[in-house]
């Protein structure tokens, strides 16, 4: 009899806890599901919370993740698009200037009525035009293979001392037109991660900026420091400045500075030296007082021991 | 959808006429994967946004909605979850455990979620940062500089929705804020962080994607970079 009874109620718990499991992962399972849902809805907006101390909480929380990597993937993908339509958009307008004054002076001189003076200015036109031109398409060349991937940067630990000595012999020729000094403060040579064909462009266009909105007779400085992380590569040049509001425009594609007006450029060197060091993991700041000086400061990462 | 928003977001502090209206009318959307920067004078209110964005304070009116949801409507425990899986913090202080070791100090936020360590993940962290020497130092041990790579690491290392950054480099001199800053922007990219920075300082602002101006708690001036 009592044996009876307890096989009765041994069988009683068995059948309970059979049915509570069941009915547990079932739950479990249908709260999955509602996730999935979801995630599969990209609604992020789950009906179960992500803010509890429980496991369930943890899934939905990773859920939520989930569907917020996929909308930043997209977004990108579309950011990049509006990039490239602006970009193209940019273009034509910065080509049409030039084009359309080498195809007014080009008919000023086929209908022939000039003057030999006018004439010669006239040719020195459509050359200068001519030149800004093939100066962008240039630019525009490395650019584009820069920003589509074409080109892949190898970064790789070599010393920068002949890197930036490089840079300075490109422009040897435009500082002694102007009379312009080129100092470096003596420094240990260091191994830095860098590129050096491309981190010499990147210089160079920073070192033809400072000679073109220097002063005559003066100065450039360029200094070396090295920091725990990067090492710091400074070029300083006494000239207009720029000032602090356009600080972040400045390296934007085709910006051209306020001072900048009435000098020789298409707002495309700056912009493809910050692309050049941000493709090495390394970056460039700005620091100026307008009428004073500017330094830029470009950031390499150092090779680690 | 923006990771983070906030509409006519206000703080008020005391009664009329003694009102101070430390933050009036903060509309802000941080898109994912963006750095962005805010910057201001000290008083303009630039830290009472942060703690309301980061769910330290409540606010008088307005919302700040992270991940899709309002902060406000949380009670106090399910924001300190909420904040402990969504937002990653850098304080001007570094806040590191004095005695925990740095990997300690970097694992703890993983850890007090009970979550299994993705070592793979957090060494990747700690080489990118420079730390690898450092990693079973104790905070004291480090320089400043140091110090606040850690913070970013553990901020970093529960790979939150947003990262909260405060004065990040008010600490530091010039040359270090430099170097801090570079890492912290070369890491956001590589690990597609979205972050939001608050400083007063125009030429740190540069690393960022977007520049927002704040000035007695009103945005004045925003620009992309």
């Amino acid at each position: 009899m009592a044996l009876a009874v307890t096989i009765i109620i041994a069988v009683a718990i068995c059948f309970l806890t059979v049915l509570f499991s069941y009915r547990y992962v079932r739950k479990t399972f249908d709260s999955i599901d509602q996730v999935l849902d979801s995630v599969l809805a990209k609604n992020t907006d789950l009906p179960l919370e992500a803010t509890a101390d429980n496991r369930l909480s943890k899934l939905t929380h990773k859920a939520v993740k989930i569907i917020q990597m996929n909308t930043m993937d997209i977004s990108q993908t579309r950011q990049e698009k509006e990039i490239i339509q602006s970009f193209i958009s940019d273009m034509s307008h910065q080509m049409k200037t030039p084009l359309s004054g080498i195809a007014m002076y080009t008919d000023l001189l086929l209908e022939g009525r000039i003057t030999e003076a006018e004439r010669q200015e006239f040719l020195s036109r459509v050359k200068m035009g001519t030149e800004k031109l093939q100066w962008m398409m240039d630019s525009l060349v490395k650019m584009s293979r820069l920003e589509v991937g074409a080109i892949e940067l190898s970064p790789v630990s070599t010393g920068i001392k002949q890197t930036i000595s490089d840079s300075i012999s490109t422009v040897y020729g435009a500082a002694a037109k102007k009379n312009i000094s080129i100092q470096t403060a003596y420094f240990e040579d260091v191994s830095l991660l860098h590129d050096r064909k491309w981190t010499s462009e990147a210089i160079t266009n920073i070192l033809e900026n400072a000679i073109k909105y220097s002063s005559a007779n003066r100065e450039i400085n360029i200094s070396l420091e090295t920091l725990p992380i990067y090492t710091k590569i400074s070029i300083t040049d006494y000239g207009i400045g720029i000032a602090p509001d356009e600080w972040n425009s400045i390296f934007k594609r085709f910006y051209r500075g306020r001072n900048a007006k009435g000098v020789d450029g298409a707002g495309l060197g700056l912009y493809l030296a910050s692309l050049i060091f941000h493709k090495q993991d390394g970056y460039i700041l700005v620091d100026s007082k307008p009428g004073k000086y500017t330094t830029f400061s470009m950031f390499l990462q150092n090779c680690k021991k | 959808m923006p990771v983070l928003s906030t509409q006519g977001l206000k703080k008020h502090y005391g009664k009329e006429p003694h009102i101070v209206r430390a933050l009036d009318g903060i509309d802000i959307a941080v898109e994912a994967g963006e750095f962005v920067a805010v910057v201001g004078m000290s008083g303009s209110g630039k830290s009472t946004l942060l703690h309301m964005l980061g769910g330290l304070d409540k606010p008088t009116d307005g919302k700040v909605i992270v991940d899709g949801q309002e902060l406000a409507k949380m009670s106090d425990e399910q924001l300190t979850i909420f904040r402990r899986r969504n937002v990653g913090f850098v304080f001007q202080s570094y806040n590191l455990v004095p005695i925990l070791s740095v990997y300690e100090n970097i694992v703890l936020p993983i850890e007090l979620d009970g979550n299994t360590i993705d070592r793979a993940f957090i060494d990747e962290i700690i080489d990118t940062l420079g730390l690898g020497e450092k990693r079973d130092n104790l905070p004291n041990m480090l320089s400043g500089g140091q110090r606040q790579r850690v913070a970013i690491a553990r901020a970093l290392a529960t790979k939150p929705s947003i990262l909260l950054a405060d004065e990040p480099t008010g600490n530091l001199d010039t040359k270090t804020s430099q170097d801090v800053l570079g890492v912290l922007k070369m890491t956001s990219t590589k690990f597609h962080q979205t972050m939001m920075m608050i400083t007063h300082n125009e030429q740190i602002a540069q690393l960022s994607d977007r520049v927002i101006h704040i000035e007695d708690g009103k945005i004045v001036r925003e620009g992309r970079s």
